[in-house]
């Protein structure tokens, strides 16, 4: 330790985004060039210097920046910062900022600043909002190969079976007899020292005439072969195969000179954890032949959900992963139920809607589905229709799909229609576009077929598309529709800030994050007759059709998957800790730098909301 | 007593002092007395030492961090590591200083220079000063052989007459400076060492101020005459 540091400023620093990113070195020059400033809430407004802009940090307590209009612009607590807006443009500062509470406030100078952004790549884009770059390079954004790249910690038991090296054999095998399992961690004073297999209890007790009075440490294989938590799935495959073993104790990776086991895989685990890949799930799918057995494998896909969180897949794959289980699902309960019910008596298309029609299904989706039939029904037609459809429909549900609140399913009538009924259902939605129908039929919208012909589903959505095309009435009401609900402005403290000011303890990432996003793709690719449906793919399409600017679809684009990639990374956590799987975020859990991404993502939304409503809703 | 004591004692020290040094260090202070706090030039002080009775125990590290237009510029904060007579022994527990980290300390005669060369022309502030002054206090005399009195502004009595104005009852522990910081909603300090406790003390006086009125209404002399 240097004498003449200051330790806490320099802690606070390095733990700070975007400083924790830089050498110690220059952490350690910064806390030199820091100014400390008291604000007393008494005082009221923080009076800037005109001549001297600077850096804000803010150490302890809080502060309320507001726009000339008096608009909220943003809260900043301890962390958090402001005043860079003057630094970057140069320009004099418009906003007004009241203290909150008595403050303490680092201040850093804007030659400081300046130079540590020349410096730093990453300090600059953290300061210019080159959000869509920075979200872009984050290493857990790239698509990974599952097997390649899952941990093995994925798949262990965390709570092995151990017993201490004095104990008996009997005790041994009474543990393993109780607990059910096949081999044993042996540990001396919480050193583990070898394993102990039924194999062992065979060889080197049963077969060698000993009796259970033995010690464990005399029956076991010692200084076992073992693998760090840390490792990947594929390395213990080759370890276990190389050393032709089935059990591979995990030792804590984060205490190396004293060897703690953690864990326990055995080859089972490993073919179990093969087994929720997704195309082995979909192959094993198509080879059920009743429901029961459908219902099943279906519970292999919260295992499958698990492992594509922990293999940090991109959010909007895993989407397509889940959801071409679910559609492969689908199908095989409409086969299975024709084989009981026979050929229909005429052509249909299964549709989904909602989620599964954007091919961005999460944990416990509900089903959103109708059928379109090639023509008018007759009475068998339409006994054998609703027969097939509450079939599919139940089974959905006992494979995990809950009944759809609002009723959107092919088992209901409603939903169940000829081509030139729903196109009808269509045009009406579309020329009259009232608020409240709007609102639930924009889940009708992003619509694909499942199962059927593809040229009857193409007679729809054509006629659909052809309709929705540059058609200002229905677009203005549908963009209105979707700005009822808008992003959060970002945090203060351990609270979600609204834009209206109030405080929420949690953020609805799904309503308030992607559901607004796949509003604002669904708008112009209806505008535009784009027949995607994917948010992900509506957005390229966008793009390439320069209906949106390349750097506004990017960022948009970036925000759906990073605000995604946080709601399922959060679902994998409340998954693991045993909470009830939800769309909310406590931002008290996320890291500094987090919670500046999240922010610049809620950002994107609230300005390409604003630019669908000045492109949509000019003339209204 | 009143600002205008505080300010005809150190008047009345400054005429009367015969060493050269001290005449001058006296008279740095004088024109400070009538500023108010946002344009005085203050400076925050902490001493770790190897007990508490200065005339047996010895001063391990000096701690000062400048305050100036009621900032604390962290660039000119300075510590100084002193070398002792024998082991910090069993002190070693709760300030941290050990042993080994005295070989950049200086003599206790270097730290006095620097001490009086650093402070001249600035009002001293500490939390619990006496203490700390009397340490001071006994080293300069047994090295320059003058006996001084140093004034200073005591952050532990400042907020003793606050909580006494509140008609608060003062619990066990609640005047150190760490109950003191969290009563204003300052940030927790780890690690003590002379310069956190010193940037620590200046910081609560900051905040101190605030609540009495703002750096712009308070003076110098006020100040030092509610320390006494």
């Amino acid at each position: 330790m240097n004498a003449s540091e200051l330790q806490p400023v320099v802690q606070f620093l390095t733990s700070t985004a975007p400083f924790d990113t830089l050498p110690d070195d220059t952490i350690r020059h910064c806390a030199k060039s820091v100014i400390v400033g008291y604000y007393s809430k008494a005082s009221g407004f923080v009076k800037f210097d005109a001549d001297a802009p600077k850096l804000y940090l803010v150490r302890s307590g809080a502060f309320e920046v507001r726009d000339p209009e008096g608009v909220l612009v943003d809260r900043v607590a301890e962390g958090e910062f402001f005043g860079f807006s003057t630094l970057l443009s140069g320009e004099k500062v418009v906003n007004r900022v009241a203290i909150l509470e008595d403050s303490l406030v680092y201040h850093l100078p804007q030659a400081l600043f300046d130079q540590l952004r020349s410096e730093s790549r990453h300090f600059d884009k953290f300061f210019t909002r080159a959000f869509a770059k920075r979200l872009r390079h984050e290493a857990r954004f790239k698509a990974k190969d599952l097997t390649t790249t899952s941990r093995i910690s994925t798949l262990m038991s965390s709570s092995p079976i151990m017993i201490d090296a004095h104990a008996s054999v009997t005790q041994a095998a009474l543990l393993m007899r109780n607990s059910r399992v096949s081999s044993l961690l042996v540990t001396d004073n919480h050193k583990l020292v070898g394993i102990l297999t039924d194999k062992d209890l065979r060889n080197r007790v049963l077969a060698a005439g000993l009796d259970g009075r033995i010690a464990v440490h005399q029956a076991m294989t010692t200084s076992p072969i073992s693998i760090s938590s840390n490792a990947l799935i594929f390395e213990a495959m080759l370890l276990m195969s190389e050393h032709n073993i089935h059990h591979l104790p995990i030792i804590d990776d984060q205490n190396t000179d004293e060897v703690k086991a953690i864990g326990m895989v055995t080859s089972t685990d490993i073919l179990r954890g093969q087994g929720s890949q997704p195309l082995l799930l979909i192959g094993e799918i198509e080879r059920q032949r009743d429901l029961a057995s459908l219902i099943s494998v279906s519970k292999q896909i919260p295992l499958l959900l698990q492992n594509l969180i922990s293999a940090d897949a991109r959010a909007e794959e895993i989407g397509r992963v889940l959801t071409s289980v679910t559609d492969a699902l689908t199908r095989r309960l409409i086969v299975l139920n024709q084989q009981i019910l026979g050929e229909a008596p005429m052509a249909f298309c299964w549709l989904a809607f909602g989620s599964q029609g954007r091919q961005d299904q999460a944990a416990c989706s509900d089903q959103d589905n109708g059928l379109l039939v090639a023509e008018e029904m007759d009475d068998y037609a339409k006994g054998y229709f609703d027969a097939l459809t509450h079939a599919v429909c139940a089974g959905l549900d006992q494979c995990g799909y809950a009944f759809c609140p609002g009723n959107i399913m092919a088992q209901n009538p409603k939903w169940r229609m000829s081509l030139k009924a729903w196109q009808q259902v269509f045009e009406k939605w579309v020329v009259t576009p009232e608020p409240k129908a709007l609102m639930h039929a924009s889940i009708f919208f992003d619509m694909r077929s499942v199962f059927g012909p593809q040229s009857l589903f193409n007679a729809l959505q054509d006629k659909v598309l052809a309709q929705t095309k540059d058609n200002d009435i229905f677009l203005a009401g549908l963009t209105g529709n979707s700005l009822i609900e808008s992003p959060p402005l970002g945090f203060f403290r351990k609270f979600v800030l609204e834009r209206d000011g109030s405080e929420v303890k949690g953020i609805d990432l799904k309503h308030k994050g992607n559901a607004l996003i796949n509003d604002i793709a669904r708008v112009y690719a209806l505008s535009a007759g784009i027949k995607e449906v994917n948010t992900a793919k509506r957005i390229r399409a966008l793009m390439d059709a320069n209906i949106l600017n390349r750097k506004d679809a990017l960022n948009l684009a970036d925000a759906h998957e990073f605000i995604a990639h946080m709601r399922l990374s959060n679902q994998g956590y409340q998954h693991t800790q045993g909470l009830k799987i939800s769309n909310y975020l406590l931002p008290g859990h996320l890291s500094s730098l987090v919670r500046h991404q999240l922010r610049d993502a809620f950002k994107v939304v609230h300005d390409a909301q604003s630019g669908m409503k000045m492109k949509f809703m000019r003339s209204f | 007593m009143g600002p205008w004591w505080v300010n005809a004692k150190l008047r009345w020290r400054a005429l009367r002092c015969q060493h050269e040094l001290f005449k001058d260090y006296y008279q740095s202070l004088l024109p400070l007395l009538d500023l108010p706090i946002s344009r005085a030039p203050l400076m925050a002080m902490d001493l770790e030492m190897t007990g508490l009775d200065p005339l047996n125990d010895q001063i391990l590290s000096i701690g000062l961090v400048p305050i100036e237009n009621g900032t604390i510029p962290l660039g000119s904060a300075q510590q100084k590591l002193v070398q002792i007579q024998g082991s910090v022994g069993q002190s070693a527990t709760i300030h941290g200083i050990l042993d080994n980290h005295l070989t950049e300390a200086v003599s206790i005669e270097e730290a006095m220079a620097w001490f009086v060369s650093q402070t001249r022309g600035h009002i001293l502030v500490a939390h619990h000063s006496p203490l700390d002054c009397r340490f001071l206090q006994q080293d300069i005399l047994s090295i320059y052989h003058q006996a001084i009195v140093i004034p200073a502004i005591d952050t532990l009595l400042l907020e003793k007459h606050r909580l006494l104005r509140e008609h608060s009852v003062l619990k066990e522990g609640s005047l150190r400076l760490g109950a003191c910081r969290e009563r204003y909603g300052l940030p927790i300090y780890g690690a003590h060492s002379a310069l956190t406790d010193a940037l620590a003390c200046g910081e609560l006086l900051l905040a101190q101020v605030a609540s009495m009125g703002g750096a712009e209404e308070l003076k110098v002399g006020e100040l030092l005459a509610y320390s006494s």
